[in-house]
């Protein structure tokens, strides 16, 4: 095809959302609206996710040693906890320092503290954070494997919660963000086979007067790819002002920040890049291949 | 050229819409296909321009072998012929001008080729005024030249004209026909498909009469007003 040709059939594109500009509109309002449902279904399943993930974050193992344990053997056993799997950060206590700790926290319990005289019944201990808290078991079987160990006290019951309720929450918004997507294609498909329907007359007589298929269906597509960019556009604004409003509102909120942890809200600036990408090539390549599938039914004269 | 060779057209319904039918119309020809509704006449017209397939039979247009003709060179075969519909069936959304450059355009004609041939076919009808007019804006008969211009542009070997007259004045309708004469006398082949008798019979020429699918008819006869 000649440049000419080209520029025509972009031309047309262009040309065909003004002269269409109702159903233009019409398609334009149920994409927006299909991008938005979608969006903020997959934004709240993110945050969802950040939140447990902040929760988990804030679980520790405690590893007990066992009494008198030399600080030659603790200095190996720390460097023996780094190196296990899966292990994110190890801390170790030493038994004085939590002597002294319980006894500041234990204030009103001079007389159990004095019975004990100089004697100091903890232990030296070590916290360790791991990073996926799924294989948690796995971790703790390899850190029984260090010698010294006398008791390992982990949050078993939470962690097993905790990795059930992502699984759920997974399946959940997963199930949720299928069913939106589902549901905006059926919208989208029918808004479009409505505008498409429309100019069925004009596609027949093209194919009369010997229209090739990508001939029709280009500025279709076209018209597809520029509303559905602007639908993406304006999906953007619209998720970018209201997420901001809502985050700004929860930060505000300072009893909900303790529950859920600082920082385990997403801010738009660290998505956006995502945000750009995903609403305005999905606006923009759904629309068009949903306006040049339409043309098919008309296309075959 | 037009040729069909023992072609029927059985519909999925069981309906015989073509029975047998042999028919040769020859390059410059000027035929009239006459016959009342459900004699086959658009099914013929389907047939042209392979919108359905024949059961059984041979059909050629413009020496294009339709049984052979692949769904991807059906834009070929169809931009050497030029349709005409009862209805106009042109756009509404463009002006009288765009409706016939936009089928240049579709055989991917240069825009200098387009500015220069769409001027010509709008004076050979008439309508150069009206180049910027809109259908809604035209009559019945200036409607029927815009479609005949659009069908005229590409210079097709074949104009068919399915009832061209049939939405327009009996005054408006002998000019249709002549201006299809004219044209036809340039070169082009030209089938006319119409059921209006007294028509035909004022012009007279190839008259191919079609009844329950099949032609009872193929002869040339003068014209009351026309010589033949």
């Amino acid at each position: 095809m000649k440049f000419s040709g080209v520029r025509y059939l972009l031309e047309q594109g262009v040309e065909n959302i003004w002269k269409n500009r109702m159903m233009a509109f019409a398609s334009f309002c149920v994409l927006l609206v299909s991008l938005l449902l979608v969006g903020t279904t997959v934004l709240a399943y993110q945050n969802i996710s950040s939140i447990v993930g902040s929760v988990e974050s804030q679980n520790e193992i405690i590893i007990y040693m066992q009494e008198d344990t030399d600080t030659d053997t603790l200095g190996r056993t720390e460097t023996l906890l780094q190196e296990v799997p899966n292990v994110a950060e190890v801390r170790f206590y030493s038994k004085e320092e939590e002597y002294l700790a319980l006894k500041e926290r234990m204030a009103d319990y001079d007389v159990l503290f004095d019975a004990l005289g100089d004697d100091n019944p903890l232990v030296d201990s070590f916290r360790i954070k791991i990073q996926d808290i799924t294989q948690m078991n796995k971790t703790i079987s390899q850190i029984q494997q260090i010698d010294n160990i006398l008791r390992i006290n982990a949050p078993y019951e939470f962690v097993s919660f905790l990795t059930q309720l992502r699984t759920i929450l997974s399946w959940v918004m997963g199930a949720l963000i299928a069913a939106m997507v589902i549901v905006s294609m059926v919208i989208i498909s029918n808004t479009t086979k409505a505008s498409v329907y429309a100019r069925r007359e004009e596609i027949q007589i093209m194919k009369y007067v010997g229209a090739t298929d990508a001939f029709i269906r280009v500025p279709f597509f076209i018209e597809g790819m520029i509303t559905g960019f602007f639908a993406g556009c304006a999906a953007l604004v619209i998720t970018w002002l209201v997420y901001d409003a809502l985050v700004r509102m929860i930060e505000n909120q300072v009893t909900l920040l303790n529950v859920i942890g600082l920082g385990s809200i997403i801010h738009f600036n660290a998505i956006y890049q995502y945000a750009v990408l995903a609403y305005l090539l999905g606006g923009a390549l759904i629309s068009a291949a949903g306006s040049a599938f339409s043309t098919r039914k008309y296309i075959n004269v | 050229m037009v040729e069909l060779k023992d072609v029927s057209v059985t519909y999925s319904s069981g309906v015989d819409a073509l029975e047998h039918v042999s028919l040769k119309i020859n390059d410059g020809d000027f035929a009239f296909v006459v016959g009342a509704s459900g004699a086959g006449k658009s099914t013929l017209i389907k047939l042209l321009l392979k919108e359905i397939e024949a059961t059984s039979g041979s059909v050629t247009v413009n020496g294009y072998q339709l049984a052979a003709l692949k769904k991807k060179q059906i834009p070929q075969l169809r931009r050497t012929i030029g349709i005409v519909f009862q209805d106009f069936r042109l756009i509404s959304s463009m002006t009288v001008y765009e409706n016939i450059a936009f089928v240049m355009r579709v055989i991917d004609a240069p825009p200098k080729t387009i500015r220069k041939r769409v001027p010509y076919v709008m004076r050979l009808v008439g309508l150069q005024e009206k180049a910027a007019s809109y259908p809604r804006e035209l009559s019945g008969g200036e409607l029927q030249r815009v479609a005949i211009a659009r069908a005229l542009v590409n210079d097709p070997k074949l104009i068919i004209a399915d009832e061209p007259t049939g939405n327009i004045d009996p005054e408006l309708s002998y000019e249709i026909v002549d201006l299809l004469r004219t044209i036809n006398m340039q070169g082009t082949t030209v089938m006319m498909v119409t059921h209006e008798h007294e028509l035909v019979k004022r012009f007279g020429g190839r008259i191919i009469n079609i009844d329950k699918g099949q032609i009872v008819f193929d002869d040339i006869m003068e014209g009351t007003d026309y010589e033949v």
